[in-house]
């Protein structure tokens, strides 16, 4: 007596989960490519990065334009609207994780051709770059599979990033007097705070997981409050 | 908080004076005391009912139907045709008594009180609790006679101007109408025929008032003015609607009930069941029963 209805409408939101997610692919790829540009300071590779950073931006007007049409065509509700709510945040983050590589490969012109300045330094953003690298594919995944479990463990792996960015804050701190170094550790320092905000942006898609899955949004960890957050269950 | 309402709202806050004079005069028309008792607010509750069944001819067309609708809310039922929606919303003025054969079991109360106690007198539910049809039908008089006729019946012939000119009011028609009331009400929109209907229905100062899909045979805009219409009337009134547009439930709505049709084991009876009632928002963003998520978002039914 039951019978299934309205299957176009689900196969297209299946479609639009799947570019959006896939934009999670052309992000770490753009991630894999901005560490090799910090490693060898490769200034051709960057301008590639920055100009690749058009199909990123692209991904986000074509599918954001199609969920906007379905909002406006298929009157979605409870599950689906909360997917297609949630899909317009990931596409935000998306978006901006790709702007955080721009970010990175426009610094690399300022500290010159020069052979890195602190090899210890490069180490940490490459091994900080790396993890984050995992957390996309790891928020990518928790989304695909609605597996909260997983978005929460984001928070944890989001964390060995954030350690990795304060010990590149006590390097550059260690520097020492020398201008050009001072400025080249800076610079470096720039880029892991771009690093570290890519994993921020993981962990706001675990938490969009979340709502999927819950229908409850809440913050993983509040920057603003962390004393009042629940313990994590499990 | 619908945009509808959230419009609403301003439209009441900013029309100052006028708006607190057209409030005055529809409190004039306001439902006798004694059925609106102080005190608790929004979760006053107008109707319980405890395992509610009803049946044509000794077959069940609803069964097992609990729940409570509360003063000043919209409640809307919901579901596939053949639910038991229209058949629910006519035993809360026991409309399904003028049909040979029905039967009501379980108990249904209203305001506390039994509705189908051998002491009450139907024709006094009606004029309590009134309704308003699919199709707009109007009596085929002026419209002055069309929304004077309740008040007429019960002896109210004092300030009968005022009664007629305070539902049309009321209904949102008075200043598409104030200048021919004389006329035919046959000669109105399709839209403001059913409006002319919720205003004859709130002529007789009635408690609440149910609706049985009244937009479905309107257009957009008329839809559009029949559900600002009831925003504005849930102040004074509780509306019950039955309706196949969920995007009109989750706008208007408070609370909202979703039944389905259940089979039995050989497939040769069905029934109507409540499978979910709950805020109007919680079931079009987070329902807790898979049906009723698979209704709502249209993929079953």
């Amino acid at each position: 007596m039951v019978e299934e209805t309205r299957i176009h409408y689900g196969e297209e939101l299946e479609q639009l989960e799947a570019s959006a997610l896939g934009g999670l692919d052309l992000v770490s790829g753009a991630l894999g490519r901005t560490l090799e540009v910090v490693e060898h300071q490769d200034v051709e590779l960057a301008q590639l990065v920055i100009a690749d950073d058009d199909r990123i931006d692209g991904r986000y007007l074509e599918v954001h334009q199609s969920l906007i049409a379905l909002l406006a065509t298929q009157s979605p509700v409870a599950t689906d609207l909360r997917l297609i709510s949630a899909l317009l945040h990931v596409l935000k983050n998306v978006e901006r994780m790709g702007d955080q590589c721009v970010n990175i490969c426009k610094l690399i012109p300022l500290t010159g051709n020069e052979p890195p300045a602190d090899e210890q330094m490069v180490k940490l953003i490459l091994t900080m770059g790396r993890q984050t690298r995992t957390l996309i594919s790891q928020s990518k995944r928790a989304f695909e599979e609605r597996d909260v479990g997983l978005a929460r463990d984001l928070v944890r792996q989001d964390d060995v990033v954030d350690n990795l960015n304060r010990e590149c804050f006590g390097l550059a701190l260690a520097i020492g007097e020398d201008p050009d170094r001072r400025e080249w550790a800076m610079t470096m320092l720039l880029a892991a705070r771009a690093i570290e905000r890519i994993g921020d942006n993981a962990v706001d898609i675990g938490e969009q997981v979340a709502f999927v899955v819950t229908g409850l949004f809440r913050e993983f960890e509040d920057a603003s409050h962390p004393e009042e957050m629940p313990p994590a269950p499990g | 908080m619908t945009n509808r309402q959230m419009a609403s709202d301003e439209t009441r806050a900013g029309a100052g004076r006028e708006a607190r004079e057209a409030a005055a005069e529809r409190a004039s028309i306001a439902v006798r005391p004694e059925f609106r008792p102080g005190g608790s607010g929004r979760r006053e509750r107008v109707f319980q009912l405890k395992g509610v069944e009803v049946l044509y001819s000794g077959v069940s067309a609803v069964k097992d139907i609990s729940m409570d609708i509360h003063r000043n809310d919209v409640t809307a039922l919901i579901g596939p045709s053949g639910c038991g929606k229209s058949t629910l919303l006519r035993c809360f003025n026991r409309m399904n008594d003028l049909i040979p054969g029905a039967e009501v079991r379980g108990d249904l109360l209203y305001h506390g009180e039994d509705l189908y106690g051998p002491a009450v007198d139907p024709v006094q539910v009606r004029k309590l609790i009134g309704m308003v049809f699919q199709k707009p039908n109007p009596f085929p008089k002026s419209i002055y006679d069309n929304v004077a006729f309740g008040p007429r019946i019960l002896g109210r012939k004092e300030n009968l101007d005022q009664t007629v000119e305070g539902a049309l009011k009321g209904a949102a028609l008075w200043d598409e109408v104030k200048d021919r009331l004389d006329s035919n009400a046959y000669g109105l929109s399709g839209g403001q025929q059913q409006r002319l209907c919720i205003a004859r229905c709130i002529a007789v100062q009635p408690d609440t008032i149910l609706m049985d899909e009244p937009c479905s045979a309107l257009d957009p805009i008329s839809t559009g003015k029949i559900e600002d219409l009831m925003i504005e009337l849930k102040e004074e009134f509780s509306i019950v609607i039955v309706t196949h547009n969920m995007q009109q439930a989750a706008r208007v709505s408070d609370r909202t009930a979703f039944l389905m049709v259940e089979l039995d084991a050989d497939e040769q009876n069905r029934w109507g069941r409540l499978v979910e009632y709950d805020e109007t928002e919680r079931i079009f963003t987070n329902p807790r029963d898979k049906r009723t998520e698979d209704y709502v978002s249209g993929k079953v039914g």
